[in-house]
């Protein structure tokens, strides 16, 4: 492994290297992270281990992974499709066990998820008519108190019958017509959250998913995500997009949420690429400029944006970012959700590396910075089947589960736009770093920002900025410890540089077990400069092999094992593990300036290959069938002192 | 001229053209027969309890105003949706009716309270389901196949006979390359150690003898030399200790069980045909021939 020239951590071969073994008992001298240790100095180097290796240690060992956007057969549109799983279903899936597709295909994830948010849309949590409610105005009416007691003693069936028979005859007792009777299915949602929330074996968190269209089809969809349970969230029903449609009064329904019930709440914006400018507008939904109050509400309630997920990758557009040649990854960039085309313009105001520069510009003029959000991933899958992994892919709704044809289905058609089944990305988990698997842990985590996203593969990806990580932070066993001794973790700040230091990041990520080894684990930086320009760089940071960068900057490419046919590839190139400590050899310290990771692997089929390969299928030439999966860190930003 | 009569706009125009002759010709005052609406003080009621619920406030008497103006729209519109038969095979409508009759399905299923006798045979009968997991205290070595190539299995080998001799107590937390999980596991389940190492990786280990280094032992990241300290079997809890979880499980059971039962009662008071496909019933007409 070798790292630029701006990268202090170079050696990480401990121990074995060349076959220098290490020794006990032995006479010969071994190397090990500890140094070279001798038969004499054996004793100290390998002392006896402690009773406890946990002892002192508060920050988290292991990220949680998880889904923070899965609809089922509840929310309309994913009924409509023919879904018929409900939050049950996908609840029992998420943690692991085996169900049946709502096409009957049984189903299971490689590997349970630790998490898990069922975002239905609110527009489908209205009021259903409750007939089992032991309501007393109902129990005044005897025919009513007869059904009740009949499916009190188990003759449900009988029951529902009578009922069924006396709706068609329209002889259902008057009382039962009373709207003052309705439930919500939202009760009904949280209840089921409650049973399957364990904390410290799967957590099923509180949410909804508030889906405004606006001026049609403009995507500023947000899941709303509890930290509370039942008990708080059933005070309320989940504010529509028939009540309004403008993000601001989602936050107005937030604000007084909490302060009724004393819990908590987070928005997660997601698909700004579907929203023809609007995600990231320089201006307020209806049109006025930006203010510090606004600002300060955007940041405080929305704290993570959803970058990647089956619609498309969201982190940027080759036309924004024209030097990055991994720019043009999963894009869905020519239209919003109904299929209007964009205009010039819109684009600009879509992605999140686009938006986090420009949070740099307007903190500098409002004071507080609106854009200052970190990365999480969801599915948005629409049939209660959260599959990210690309030879487990089920589709973005039920009409689009496996089929031999589901690769050329239109998942938006308009005169103008056409989007096929192919390009569907088989995306995303979140990865969070939270000390305890609980609601409570979770939460706080996604709030801290100390959180990451990946496009499916559950790789370990950690990020601290400090201003004194050297070379030797990098060789140590447990990175962690010095990662949150000295610096910040992803999502952290960085601020008031000191005296003739710049900003340093300790960065390291291991493979997922299941998919392909790492390419390289880059650095992006956005920054502002003294005219108020923005600009954006990317570092290479650490790679596997022993390629040279060329005259260019660039890293020559990994290389690619994918046999497309057999939908296979071999871990012979890559690295399991890259780690390293980078310096910002561009820093300024009177600048404004973000830093997120970002992390490649090598090529891996992608789930086109996978179903050409099971379907016996050719696929045009235009369809990609190899895809480098990434994850993306939070960011840690700098701000310079007054 | 005949590709016009194709055209999917004109028929949208033609059939707008026609509802709207229709319209004035059989009804030219409504389509709904009554033609009344009567927005009842329960009616209103309820839409100020919807808003109250939604903004925990109550609605202003402006607020209050467009909500009933909003529901005499929405009356209208779906009384004269209903008399065009608009309603009539729209899959839409079709699935949600039948998702709210399952709604009720379920919340029937739901009612009965279980016994704990009931619980406990429950737990019983799907031990499996509920026996804790084994756990596993153990500590590993890690070697990374891409610095080692050729010689990995070689390393390993060499390594594994300087850490038996070594011992099981020493401290070999900085031996082998470089690794972002843990050196040392403390009582740790089965499937968090599949979650962080793949699914056969527990399997591997639990087939390994406790009490001295051993391996290599594959996994996704690379080798693995492993001394296993304590292995606690799984076993069946008290009801007690999992009730929750039982109590769960027992009532999915009894949702899919009385779903399953709501529809056959139902489904006893139609007699159904089901026509064969056209290509279906000719392969089996020729069968039989």
């Amino acid at each position: 492994m070798k790292f630029n020239t701006t990268i202090t951590s170079v050696s990480l071969t401990l121990g074995l290297a060349g076959c220098a073994l290490p020794m006990f008992a032995a006479d010969k001298p071994a190397i090990t992270d500890q140094g070279e240790i001798n038969p004499e100095a054996a004793g100290k180097a390998f002392p006896k281990r402690g009773f406890s290796p946990y002892a002192n240690r508060n920050y988290p060992t292991r990220p949680f992974w998880g889904d923070q956007h899965v609809h089922t057969g509840w929310s309309v549109d994913a009924g409509a499709f023919g879904c018929s799983l409900g939050p049950e279903e996908a609840l029992r899936f998420a943690r692991g066990e085996q169900v049946k597709s709502s096409l009957g295909e049984p189903v299971k994830l490689s590997r349970p998820l630790d998490w898990s948010v069922i975002t239905d849309h609110s527009d489908a949590a209205g009021v259903i008519f409750e007939i089992r409610d032991g309501n007393p105005t109902l129990m005044a009416d005897p025919q009513i108190k007869k059904w009740h007691d009949m499916m009190a003693s188990g003759k449900g069936v009988e029951a529902a019958s009578e009922m069924i028979s006396a709706q068609s005859n329209n002889k259902v007792p008057p009382a039962m017509k009373d709207p003052k009777l309705a439930l919500s299915i939202w009760q009904k949602n949280t209840a089921i959250m409650e049973k399957y929330n364990e904390p410290g074996r799967f957590t099923a968190l509180i949410g909804y998913e508030w889906t405004s269209n606006a001026g049609g089809g403009d995507n500023l969809h947000r899941n709303v995500i509890y930290r509370d349970g039942k008990d708080k969230a059933d005070t309320a029903i989940p504010m529509t997009t028939f009540d309004s449609e403008n993000p601001e009064d989602l936050w107005k329904w937030m604000e007084t949420w909490e302060a009724k019930t004393g819990g908590s709440l987070l928005a997660i914006p997601h698909n700004g690429n579907l929203s023809n400018g609007k995600m990231f507008a320089l201006s307020t939904f209806l049109g006025n400029p930006l203010t510090r109050k606004w600002a300060e509400d955007r940041s405080k309630w929305e704290p993570m944006y959803e970058i990647t997920q089956i619609k498309g990758d969201g982190e940027t557009q080759p036309s924004l970012s024209p030097t990055d040649e991994f720019a043009n990854f999963e894009k869905w960039d020519q239209a919003n959700l109904a299929g209007v085309p964009k205009k010039p313009g819109m684009i600009e105001r879509e992605y999140a590396r686009q938006a986090l520069k420009e949070g740099l510009k307007l903190e500098d003029q409002l004071g507080v910075n609106p854009f200052k959000f970190g990365f999480v991933s969801g599915t948005d899958t629409h049939t209660g089947l959260t599959t990210a992994e690309e030879d487990n892919f089920f589709g973005k709704h039920t009409g689009v589960e496996p089929s031999a044809h589901r690769w050329d289905h239109a998942v938006i058609k308009t005169p103008q736009v056409n989007i096929a089944g192919w390009q569907m990305a088989a995306a995303g988990y979140t990865g969070v770093w939270a000390t305890e698997n609980t609601r409570a842990s979770i939460w706080d985590a996604l709030k801290r920002k100390e959180a990451y996203s990946t496009t499916g593969p559950r790789m370990t990806v950690r990020f601290f900025g400090g201003w004194d990580f050297d070379a030797k932070d990098a060789e140590t066993r447990m990175p962690a410890e010095a990662g949150y001794s000295k610096g910040v973790p992803m999502g952290g700040d960085l601020q008031q540089a000191p005296e003739g230091k710049m900003p340093t990041f300790l960065v390291a990520a291991l493979k997922d077990p299941l998919s392909g080894n790492l390419d390289r684990y880059q650095i992006i930086k956005g920054w502002m400069d003294a005219k108020g320009e923005l600009h954006e760089k990317v570092y290479d940071v650490a790679w596997s092999g022993d390629r040279k960068p060329g005259a260019d900057g660039k890293l020559p490419a990994v290389g690619d094992t994918v046999d497309v046919a057999n939908a296979s590839w071999t871990n012979t190139i890559g690295s399991p593990e890259l780690i390293a400590v980078w310096k910002d050899p561009d820093f300024n310290p009177t600048q404004r300036a973000f830093y997120y990771g970002r992390v490649l692997e090598i090529p891996t089929p992608r789930w086109t290959a996978y179903e050409a390969k099971r379907y016996g299928i050719k696929l045009p030439k235009d369809v990609p069938m190899t895809i480098q999966e990434r994850g993306y860190t939070s960011p840690i930003w700098y701000t310079p002192g007054k | 001229m005949k590709r016009i009569f194709k055209d999917p706009l004109l028929h949208f125009l033609l059939l707008g053209a026609a509802i709207f002759v229709g319209y004035g010709f059989v009804s030219p005052r409504s389509l709904d027969e009554s033609g009344k609406v009567v927005i009842t003080q329960g009616q209103i009621e309820h839409l100020a309890a919807g808003f109250a619920k939604t903004w925990q406030r109550p609605p202003s008497p402006e607020e209050l105003s467009g909500l009933v103006q909003d529901h005499l729209k929405e009356e209208i519109y779906c009384r004269e949706a209903i008399a065009l038969g608009l309603d009539k095979n729209d899959t839409v409508i079709r699935r949600r009716l039948r998702q709210k009759m399952e709604f009720v399905s379920d919340d029937i299923a739901a009612q009965k309270e279980p016994t704990d006798a009931e619980l406990e045979g429950y737990l019983k009968s799907h031990a499996d389901t509920f026996r804790t997991e084994q756990r596993l205290t153990f500590r590993q070595v890690y070697l990374n196949p891409q610095k080692h190539g050729d010689h990995l299995a070689d390393d390993a080998a060499k390594l594994l006979a300087q850490l038996s001799q070594a011992g099981s107590q020493v401290d070999a937390s900085t031996l082998g390359d470089s690794f972002l999980l843990e050196y040392e596991f403390t009582a740790v389940p089965a499937g968090e150690i599949a979650k962080q190492f793949g699914e056969q990786f527990p399997a591997q280990l639990l087939a390994l003898k406790p009490g001295q280094w051993q391996g290599p032992i594959e996994s996704g990241y690379g080798v693995h030399l492993l001394c296993i300290s304590e292995r606690t079997e799984g076993r069946l809890p008290a009801l007690a200790e999992v009730r929750d979880a039982v109590r769960r499980e027992w009532d999915n059971a009894r949702r899919l069980e009385g779903n399953e039962k709501f529809y056959q009662a139902l489904l006893k008071r139609y007699t159904v045909t089901i026509e064969q496909p056209a290509v279906e019933a000719k392969k089996s007409t020729e069968a039989q021939q």
